[in-house]
């Protein structure tokens, strides 16, 4: 009977300290787990009626979870609930398992919120400019910085301003020139991603056949029309050299050194004596007939590309990371590569970035979106991404890993070593130009006329630096 | 009883007016207002009246695009002829004669893109028909065919006719089908020899079958627009060399965001093609008539 009692007391207590026990915060645990999570993903098919369809299908990806506070949760008041859009530029089938992974981690990171990955690619800045125009922008957006991407939407409004939105801490992860990389009114709207280093990719094959030295390559802009002379005449090919036809004013500045607008931004003086000479150099060239004209007036890299990898060009300006088009498109001449630095413009300045992820202004999930953005830039995604093909993190951190300081192996990774010196150089000198994208019609109009028209350069750029002014004071 | 009969064929005709709205007029209306503003596609419209079109009176590059289109209608006489000759060669009843009409189709069902990168590859510098000509001795140097403005809308008037010979030629083939045999036999009893048949009973035979090509292909040819991007890209051709109405209209309204403009350029190009379709058929039935 006393047996009883006592069970009957003894069991409530029991029962209560159970349930105390369940509620109690868990004791943390020192281990990395690897768990498997289910995430929507993606896919294009190609189904039965040979009609291509996007589908989304269940993947499932591993996981590892960062046990206690999550060093790369750096974002404060992320929207609950939020499901949010990305589109990135070309990086799909390649870079697939590295994006699901990194998104993954971040749902992981930041819960409550879910991201929608597409992939855009040649149509890609048709496809952005009709979702703008439809209401249905991706909320993250990865814009190429070298082709002027974040200016031309930051100029209309269409992406969110960044400064006073990140802290000043997580500014701080990146190369301060990279942060300010292309700078609307002094303000930024990217967060910088992956980086290139511009490298010139030569063909030693052909290049032998000039009877030049592959460390004499030209060191400064200035030099190029000589060596497309002798690359001609002894090989009989023509140079591969491609303008910047969607931001021109940008390629004049790098290479030209000129000066394109007036300090209170009223007037275009793309017609001085620098703007002239730069000009003057490719119609030169052109003239001599050493130049692809194909390439030459593309709006695609891949253009130019194409004509290197298949054998019939000397050297291509591009980024080590391509170098794997060349391996995967022609393995013949990948045994012939060779990577020597790209040659300086007047500016003297190295370059700028690449490519960076922008958040759209009218997003509902801003800091939801800021934080997916600030994730995939961050020192460790960038170090990943880095180890997976040869691009170079916008973060100092990143560089101290050993993978960067480890003596290099294939021409990929040439610039391994040097690439955080380079890097931590770039800046963006190209200032805020009012109606760019018409600008830009209107020079890429005068440059072509000088090229291909026999109209004098300094008449050309003339002209177009009056029916400039005259649209913008409209 | 009369009410029911009298809303009956409207009940029928809903549905199709229903999607003719949403597709078809709407547009139509929507465009007609855009081009009296000034739209960006992001942003909103703001009424500026009419300096769309005055500015378009004062646009060269309209201009050039204009006399581009109108030049590219000489596809249609070059596709006409071409696809009755071809139509009047395998009409005949040779062994394997299927094969070659299917052979001639195609490029009609062959993916524009593909064809596009095709003929992109043809005609590069260090393409197909360089090599051809280099071998030949024909020239010393490679030609830059796709840089050259001289060559920029020939190469796309090619690439059109190339891809339209299939269809039309069978058009023309079922049309010649459709000509008694009795005709030609008299013809051979009167003496006439193979070109005198073919032009005195083929050719006024496929009359119909001409009227609706001349009016499908010249409206094709004057908003020729796919052939133009996928051999040139965004920019079309190197000196606005094969800028055409469409081509510009495109480039106005998602390269350069200027809608408004480009809805304009739309009302003009509306106009020059009902102009020009309503001014062929009357032609074209009026020679029926005559005849």
């Amino acid at each position: 009977m006393k047996t009883s009692i006592a069970l009957k007391l003894l069991m409530p207590l029991v029962a209560i300290a159970m349930i105390l026990a369940a509620c109690a915060t868990p004791t943390p645990v020192v281990q990395t787990v690897v768990v498997e999570k289910t995430v929507p993903v993606q896919q294009t098919v190609q189904v039965e009626k040979k009609v291509i369809e996007t589908q989304i299908v269940e993947k499932v990806v591993q996981v590892t979870p960062t046990p206690g506070p999550n060093p790369e949760a750096v974002i404060q008041g992320v929207e609950q609930g939020c499901e949010l859009n990305m589109w990135t530029f070309w990086l799909s089938p390649t870079f697939d398992d590295y994006i699901k992974s990194t998104i993954a981690r971040f749902e992981e990171t930041y819960p409550g919120v879910t991201v929608k990955w597409e992939d855009h690619q040649a149509t890609f800045q048709d496809d952005l400019r009709n979702a703008f125009a439809a209401g249905n922008a991706p909320d993250v957006i990865n814009l190429s910085v070298s082709e002027g991407w974040v200016s031309d939407y930051a100029t209309k409004g269409l992406l969110l301003p960044l400064d006073d939105k990140v802290p000043q801490n997580v500014k701080d992860l990146y190369f301060p020139g990279l942060w300010k990389e292309q700078l609307v009114n002094g303000v930024n709207y990217q967060f910088p991603w992956y980086q290139g280093i511009n490298v010139e990719l030569v063909n030693k094959q052909l290049y032998d056949k000039t009877g030049l030295k592959i460390e004499d390559f030209p060191k400064t802009v200035d030099g190029l029309p000589g060596l497309c002379k002798t690359i001609k005449q002894k090989t009989g090919t023509l140079c591969d050299v491609r303008l910047t036809v969607n931001d021109l004013l940008a390629q004049m500045i790098y290479e030209g050194g000129a000066k394109v607008i007036s300090d209170d931004g009223k007037t275009f003086t793309f017609d001085s004596p620098e703007a002239v000479a730069w000009l003057q150099m490719y119609v030169d060239m052109v003239k001599d007939g050493t130049l692809d004209k194909t390439v030459l007036v593309t709006d695609q890299d891949r253009v130019g590309l194409d004509l290197f990898t298949s054998g019939k060009a000397a050297f291509y300006q591009t980024g080590p990371n391509l170098i794997r088009e060349v391996r995967a498109n022609n393995p013949g001449l990948y045994g012939y590569l060779a990577a020597v630095p790209a040659p300086v413009g007047k500016s003297g300045v190295l370059g700028k970035g690449l490519m960076s992820l922008s958040v759209k202004n009218d997003t509902k999930c801003p800091n939801a979106s800021i934080a997916l953005a600030q994730f995939f830039t961050n020192p460790k995604n960038m170090l990943d991404f880095s180890k997976l093909v040869a691009v170079y993190p916008s973060t100092p951190a990143s560089y101290d890993d050993p993978f960067f300081s480890a003596a290099p192996v294939a021409i990929e990774d040439s610039a391994k070593p040097i690439a955080k010196d380079i890097i931590s150089k770039y800046a963006d000198i190209v200032p805020t130009i009012p109606k760019k994208a018409d600008v830009n019609q209107i020079v890429l109009d005068a440059v072509q006329q000088a090229l291909f028209s026999n109209v004098p350069a300094q008449k050309a750029l003339t002209d177009a630096v009056a029916k400039a002014n005259a649209l913008i004071n409209q | 009883m009369f009410k029911k009969r009298f809303l009956t064929p409207y009940l029928f005709l809903t549905p199709a007016l229903i999607i003719i709205a949403i597709f078809i007029i709407y547009p139509i209306v929507a465009v007609i207002y855009y081009s009296f503003t000034d739209f960006s596609i992001v942003t909103p419209p703001e009424w500026v009246g009419l300096r769309n079109f005055q500015q378009l009176v004062n646009d060269p590059v309209f201009w050039q695009a204009l006399l581009h289109s109108f030049i590219y209608l000489l596809v249609t006489p070059v596709l006409i002829i071409l696809c009755i000759i071809l139509a009047i060669i395998v009409n005949r009843k040779l062994p394997g004669i299927h094969i070659f009409r299917a052979i001639y189709y195609i490029p009609v069902i062959s993916g524009s893109i593909a064809v596009g990168i095709c003929w992109r590859l043809m005609f590069d510098t260090n393409g197909l028909l360089n090599s051809i000509l280099l071998s030949l001795g024909i020239i010393v140097e490679p030609i830059q065919w796709l840089a050259e403005p001289a060559y920029t809308l020939p190469i796309a008037m090619l690439l059109t006719i190339w891809m339209g010979l299939g269809y039309y030629m069978m058009v023309f083939l079922a049309g010649l089908q459709n000509i008694p045999e009795e005709l030609y036999d008299a013809a051979l009893i009167d003496g006439c020899n193979n070109w005198q048949k073919h032009w005195h009973i083929s050719v006024p035979g496929l009359r119909p079958q001409i009227t609706f090509i001349v009016v499908i292909s010249s409206l094709a040819a004057i908003e020729v627009f796919n052939e133009i991007y996928i051999l040139y890209g965004p920019l079309g051709g190197v000196l606005n060399s094969g800028v055409t109405m469409v081509f510009y209209l495109w480039r106005q309204a998602f390269r350069l965001q200027h809608a408004g403009y480009a809805s304009a350029v739309a009302i003009v190009l509306l106009v020059i093609t009902l102009a020009f379709s309503i001014g062929n058929i009357r032609y074209l039935e009026r020679g029926s008539e005559a005849a």
